[in-house]
């Protein structure tokens, strides 16, 4: 009964609004400085609720692993994730195939043509989604101390999940390819056009600014450009659903489903430092090592 | 002491209820904003400073599992502590349908802040997430709040919170 006794005081009421105004105006007048103070804790408190996390997100795992693997027909749920998993390397595959045929024959004039490196990268866990609505995000095990850092790309053997966008010491929230405020250099691989890939509300995505010449027809491959950090050149985004096609408009724009199934994602990829980054940063990918579990 | 601990562990627990459990129970893509619901039923119970205080907190360590701005889960989940605290004083006493009310008007406000925040938000997705976002989530905070002070009333025997429960 406790809280239901306690009275505030007039004196407690104008200090409640004198802090809220006066963390308001911080916020306003100082936006970088007061949040980088609290984004200073953030590392040590990240730790501490880790463990509640962790212990949560395994609970669950657990009991969706028992679901799936002993009530809803074990075998056949082994079968169908084995299938699946094969599927998406399968996929993945298939798309660099596609990728090195559409090179070999855009190059074959080219005598000197560089190999591009292999990314390093760091396998993760998703144990939570956006703590909000508004977001689209996952939340990872790994953080800054797996040498994650905000804007690495993150993938799946399908195709592309989205951009680590924060991080703590040990997770990290990576918002996702479908969420509006997300855009990657995009590549319809048939024609070679460019575009920048957005997401939209209703949980799919966009390429804008395709040219009006460009003949991109329904059914097209979306990859990555690699022409913006983050990702290397030929990862499947997507695939092209409609096109929109306005009398007076400088370019097309395209809807696409993407690649990966966002809402069942479970394990990833982080890409550490794309070819073109590591030369840049000093960061050297390890190719012997593609994967750090 | 005790009181302090007790909301470390609670902050503590909402996240993992937060991001790994409530997306099961998600109608329509949309879960209910549990640090918001909890930070006003402690500004309706504790009062308005305590309600601010652990606003602020819920909405700092939630935010580190969002991909959102850091102010505006400070300005949103703090002053929904604040508010509610300071509402709940205008009224004789706090039903479920008193908060469901309050509640609404609150995740609303929130809401809309949010979305108006929003500086890359062409007015078509604006529209969109008010209408399949906010008002859905504002109904879905309404009626889990409610729902707590109702099963809090239950617990305790208590038949309303009443001005002289709170104010004696």
């Amino acid at each position: 009964m406790w809280m239901v006794n306690v009275r505030s005081s007039h004196g407690a009421r104008r200090l409640a609004l004198g802090m809220f105004a006066l963390l308001l105006a911080a916020l306003l007048l100082f936006p970088g400085q007061s949040q980088g103070l609290l984004e200073y804790f953030d590392g040590p408190v990240g730790q501490l609720v880790r463990l509640p996390l962790e212990a949560v997100s395994s609970i669950d795992q657990g009991i969706s692993a028992m679901w799936q693997q002993y009530v809803s027909l074990q075998h056949v749920a082994d079968e169908n994730r084995l299938l699946r998993q094969e599927m998406d390397w399968l996929r993945g595959e298939n798309n660099q195939l596609r990728e090195a045929a559409a090179a070999t024959q855009r190059l074959t004039s080219l005598l000197q043509f560089k190999e591009q490196a292999l990314p390093a990268m760091v396998a993760a866990q998703v144990i939570g989604r956006d703590s909000s609505n508004r977001y689209k995000s996952v939340v990872l095990n790994k953080g800054e101390s797996d040498g994650i850092q905000k804007d690495m790309g993150v993938i799946t053997p399908a195709g592309v999940v989205g951009r680590v966008v924060k991080t703590t010491g040990a997770t990290s929230v990576v918002l996702l390819l479908t969420d509006p405020n997300n855009a990657i250099a995009g590549l319809i691989q048939r024609t070679r056009d460019e575009g920048i890939v957005e997401g939209i509300p209703q949980g799919r995505a966009k390429l804008k600014y395709i040219p009006m010449l460009s003949a991109v027809k329904e059914g097209d491959r979306v990859v990555t450009s690699g022409l913006v950090g983050g990702f290397p050149r030929g990862l499947a985004i997507g695939t092209i659903t409609t096109i929109d096609r306005e009398e007076g408009a400088l370019f097309q724009t395209a809807e696409l489903v993407p690649e990966v199934d966002l809402n069942r994602v479970e394990e990833v990829l982080v890409i550490q430092a794309t070819h073109g980054q590591s030369e840049e940063t000093g960061v050297k990918p390890d190719p012997g090592a593609k994967v750090q579990p | 002491m005790k009181k302090f601990l007790l909301y470390g562990g609670l902050v503590l627990l909402l996240v993992p209820v937060q991001t790994t459990l409530l997306p099961h129970v998600a109608i329509w893509d949309i879960k209910p904003d549990l640090g918001l619901v909890v930070a006003a039923l402690i500004g309706v119970l504790a009062g308005e400073l305590e309600g601010l205080l652990v606003g602020l907190a819920i909405g700092w360590i939630l935010n580190l599992y969002s991909a959102g701005d850091l102010w505006l889960n400070l300005v949103t989940t703090g002053g929904a502590g604040l508010f509610a605290g300071l509402l709940a004083k205008q009224v004789a006493e706090i039903t479920p349908t008193i908060l469901f009310g309050g509640l609404l008007v609150l995740s609303l406000a929130g809401g809309l802040v949010a979305v108006l925040s929003m500086t890359h938000a062409t007015v078509d997705v604006s529209w969109w997430m008010m209408q399949f976002v906010v008002i859905p989530q504002a109904c879905f905070d309404a009626v889990v709040g409610a729902g707590l002070l109702w099963l809090y009333e239950r617990r305790l025997a208590s038949p309303r919170f009443g001005m002289l429960d709170r104010y004696s």
